[in-house]
């Protein structure tokens, strides 16, 4: 090669070395710069220049320092550096709605943040240093950060034991139970209640039968005929009957009856108020508008007569009916309580055919009626739905969004799957529920916080147990109480339901003769209430029974009765706790005596005749060691004041004579009733 | 100016420190150019002489080269990005994740790792086609060829276990996949598979043994062959310029 030729490609190629050495540094130099403009660092310098232009810059830049700051907790497997950008989180200053988002203050919660850290409630990202991982789904993480309304489900994450903080997810946790959801899913913590569907194993007695399409006339020809144990229909005499039913006003009779009865505390009507429908009576029981054109005559005496022998786990009471009372009401139902336009133009069904049976049987299995209403000898298919105990902490990936046009994340999957189920999976056998947004909230809250076992086993220690109590006594009291469900409405011991008052202690409150008056003749201490106790006839018996148990059972150890006795009351002690009652106290604000006062607390006109000394005497010592969110304030009596109000209350009686003679009319119809 | 670098250069030869260390004074004439180059653990395996030919952009493509000094680019980077990795199950993915947020220029590290690797993977290959449609692998350079494809492989495997290391799903999976291809070969499949997952599944096992397989042994067999093929390189009498034809024209 000449070497003018080979000083020319020296050239060339020191030019190349050259440009290609300054280009490769340049592309080195990027990342450096990178670095330097990284989010978090942004932040960081930003919070500076806030908190220096603020009055308390001292306070709120004390642990300030330039590095990434992180919440490390290895027993929990968390890595938080949100704490990098939000720097305020626990300065108390920084709470105002002025101050950057960013950087605002924690509101007060029950933990301290430094110790949980911030993803173990919000989700996201815990490691991340920049706005977008930290905070949305991406690529390499798919749980973002938690709608703030569903944050309650990260409560339930740990405490499987309700909250009194968290109703939401209470109530999301009532509606799973209530639903029967466990009925086909696997829902660890909650409960299977006794409450299924009704148990159809003798429908065929119970409803009338009209229908047409084809599967519904194989579904309900296969209904039909499920009539396993024959109910004898129980017989009232006949000529009783004929005297009976040409009474014409036997039909205003039955529903004065079922009035009295107070039926309406568990069955609701619906009646039309100006024009609007509106639903009057309580939610325990199913609503009864329309019920007279659904269940036979014969079955509803039998039912009414004795729910526990065609339903075992039933909430209804077995009422003390008389036969005539029976009739009545029953007619009553049969009659007034019906749609005329419901069974028009519907053929009665006929015998069913062998096909139409065998379709009914096979669509039943399929379509999962087995896993909520029982027919005694048919087993429902075991997890018949999906697999629920770690929805909470699924990816987007792991579910199937077919052709549904909603966000891929996890709380708009179980939202549009609860709204409509086959939005999400045409083929989805899920009922379909009518939700409201705050029931929908709620229950979305509750299948959140079901994030299956935790991840390490240290997190086990955290979690707090739930502890279901179970009231359920043996003996006599445990019998009247089965047939009266008494937990049905009222708490024992932290079991039961929320209608009624909270009888744990009731027999340190009551006094014995009050409780067996009472329980013959419900009158409601607090007259304003529409749902109250129902009338349910007891014998003399079995309110004794209820009574005495309670006495001996239901004690609060605050309320001693060694420690007063009515004995040693004096009409000088009467007197004074009178006038601190009227005068110093002014307690007539909330109670009423003969008429006056107010209506905040009960009415105080049968005091002495219903609570015990006892009780008033620890009352007024503190009222909330014997009810803990009693609205009564503790005041700091006196030992001779807490003594002269227990005489002075101990005083007031009310004669309870119109009551006396509804409560022996009760018991007259009761014993002259054969039906017990 | 070239000239004052050129006596620097010259005089910094003299001392007594240079000869200590490289045994000899300026190298001026050829014989003793030859011996300094013989003389060097890092020279000796390249040739003395090279023909100008060789050197030319169309010759090679610098092919080779350009897959070797990759390799040292993964050298680097990967020791440097041992500093930052466990290889164990709870914090494989959390390091990428540290590389990633919090570790200074941490990403740029990863991924020059990462291209580079797809790079040499590419040239490594580029190199191979080349130097087989060139007719390189023609006598005397069958064994030296031989070693090249060993080197692929290495290459290969290289880059395989590396793909396991970041832990994720897109590693777990494809070496599930791959290992599952391994245990279709007859006979020993399966006890293949076995021996390189250490077990049955990709699990903690199987991380440790392609993380030693990573750094360890392939990098160790990689440089003793990229030796053994530099050298031969040199044996074989340099790069293959294209034998004579009959008509005396190359």
């Amino acid at each position: 090669m000449p070497a003018e030729e080979m000083s020319k490609l020296t050239g060339r190629t020191r030019l190349i070395f050259a440009a290609s050495s300054v280009v490769f540094l340049v592309v080195l130099a990027i990342s450096p710069f990178k670095d330097f403009r990284r989010e978090w660092k942004q932040y960081k310098r930003s919070y500076l220049r806030f908190a220096q232009g603020r009055a308390d810059t001292k306070k709120l830049l004390a642990d300030y320092h330039p590095d990434i700051d992180q919440i490390w907790l290895p027993e929990m497997n968390v890595v938080d550096r949100c704490t990098t950008c939000h720097q305020g989180m626990t300065q108390a200053s920084l709470a105002d709605r002025a101050v950057p988002r960013a950087f605002r203050a924690h509101p007060p919660i029950p933990h301290n943040v430094r110790d949980w850290g911030c993803t173990v409630c919000h989700r996201g990202q815990g490691p991340a240093t920049e706005v977008a991982e930290a905070h949305e789904s991406t690529l390499a993480w798919e749980q973002p950060i938690l709608p703030t309304r569903f944050i309650q489900a990260s409560c339930g994450t740990c405490h499987y034991a309700d909250l009194p903080e968290t109703p939401q997810l209470t109530r999301g946790r009532e509606l799973l139970a209530e639903l029967n959801c466990q009925g086909c899913h696997r829902l660890p913590g909650i409960e299977r209640s006794a409450m299924l569907g009704p148990d159809l194993t003798n429908i065929g007695t119970k409803v009338k039968f009209r229908l047409s399409e084809t599967e519904l006339r194989g579904l309900s020809g296969y209904l039909s005929i499920q009539k396993a144990q024959a109910v004898v229909p129980y017989k009232i005499d006949a000529r009783v009957v004929g005297v009976w039913s040409n009474n014409p006003e036997l039909i205003s009779q039955g529903e004065l009856r079922f009035r009295q009865m107070f039926c309406s505390t568990c069955h609701s009507l619906a009646v039309t108020r100006a024009g609007e429908i509106k639903l009057i009576g309580g939610d325990i029981g199913p609503e009864l508008t329309k019920v007279g054109s659904k269940v036979n005559p014969d079955w509803l005496i039998a039912w009414l007569r004795d729910p526990q022998d065609y339903l075992s786990h039933t909430r209804m009471p077995r009422y003390g009916w008389s036969d005539e009372d029976l009739y009545k009401v029953t007619q009553y139902i049969t009659t007034k309580l019906t749609d005329s336009d419901l069974l028009t133009g519907v053929p009665q069904l006929g015998q069913p055919t062998e096909q139409e049976i065998q379709l009914g049987h096979r669509l039943f299995l399929e379509k999962g009626c087995a896993s909520c209403h029982s027919i005694q000898g048919l087993n429902p298919q075991k997890d018949f739905g999906p697999d629920l105990s770690a929805l909470g902490g699924k990816n987007a990936s792991d579910l199937e969004f077919g052709v549904a046009k909603i966000p891929h994340n996890l709380v708009a999957y179980i939202q549009a799957k609860l709204q409509d189920p086959t939005s999400v999976n045409a083929a989805a056998r899920m009922p379909q529920y009518n939700w409201n947004q705050s029931d929908l909230d709620a229950i979305t809250t509750a299948l959140l916080s079901m994030k299956g076992p935790p991840a390490t086993s240290a997190l086990e220690n955290l979690v707090v147990p739930s502890k279901k109590a179970v009231f359920h006594p043996m003996g006599a009291f445990g019998e009247v109480y089965e047939r009266y469900k008494c937990y049905t409405c009222h708490k024992f011991n932290g079991y039961g339901g929320d209608l009624a008052p909270d009888l744990t202690y009731e027999g340190s409150r009551a006094q014995r003769g009050w409780l067996v008056e009472f329980l013959k003749n419900p009158q409601t201490l607090r007259p304003t209430l529409i749902l109250r106790m129902p009338q349910f006839n007891m014998t003399d018996k079995e309110a004794a029974t209820l009574a005495d148990y309670m006495v001996m059972v239901l004690q609060h150890p605050a309320a001693n009765p060694a420690r007063i006795d009515a004995k040693q009351f004096t009409p000088a002690m009467v007197a004074l706790g009178k006038q601190l009652y009227e005068v110093k106290y002014q307690c007539q604000a909330c109670h009423t005596i003969g008429g006056t006062g107010g209506y905040v607390g009960p009415n105080l006109n049968n005091a002495g005749g219903w609570l015990t000394a006892a009780w008033i005497e620890a009352w007024l010592r503190n009222p909330h060691a014997l009810v803990p969110n009693t609205i009564e304030p503790r005041r700091n009596f006196t030992e001779d004041e807490v003594r002269a109000l227990t005489a002075y209350l101990m005083t007031l009686r009310q004669s309870i004579s119109p009551q006396k003679t509804a409560s022996t009319n009760a018991r007259h119809v009761a014993t002259q009733g054969s039906g017990r | 100016m070239a000239a004052t670098l050129h006596s620097a250069l010259q005089n910094l030869r003299e001392t007594k420190v240079w000869k200590s260390i490289f045994r000899r004074g300026p190298a001026n004439t050829n014989r003793t150019r030859s011996i300094a180059v013989f003389g060097n653990l890092f020279l000796h395996w390249l040739p003395v002489k090279v023909r100008e030919k060789s050197l030319r952009v169309r010759a090679s493509y610098y092919l080779g080269s350009i897959s070797f000094i990759l390799f040292i680019v993964l050298f680097v980077t990967g020791i440097l990005l041992m500093f930052y990795y466990h290889p164990a199950v709870p914090h494989a993915y959390r390091d990428m994740k540290d590389l990633q947020f919090v570790v200074a220029n941490g990403i740029f590290l990863r991924n020059l790792h990462r291209l580079a690797a797809h790079l040499m993977v590419f040239a490594v290959f580029w190199h191979m086609f080349h130097v087989f449609y060139r007719g390189g692998y023609k006598p005397p350079h069958e064994f030296n060829w031989v070693v090249g494809v060993v080197l692929l492989l290495v290459t290969l495997f290289l880059s395989y276990t590396g793909y396991l290391l970041p832990w994720d799903q897109l590693a777990f999976w494809a070496v599930t996949v791959g290992t599952n291809i391994i245990s279709a070969m007859p006979v020993v499949g399966n006890k293949t598979r076995f021996l390189l997952l250490g077990g049955n599944i990709v699990g903690e096992n199987a991380l440790l043994r392609f993380y030693v397989l990573h750094v360890v042994i392939l990098p160790l067999l990689a440089f003793l062959l990229i030796g053994i093929h530099f050298w031969r390189v040199q044996k074989d009498g340099g790069l293959t310029a294209r034998s004579k034809g009959d008509d005396g024209k190359e």
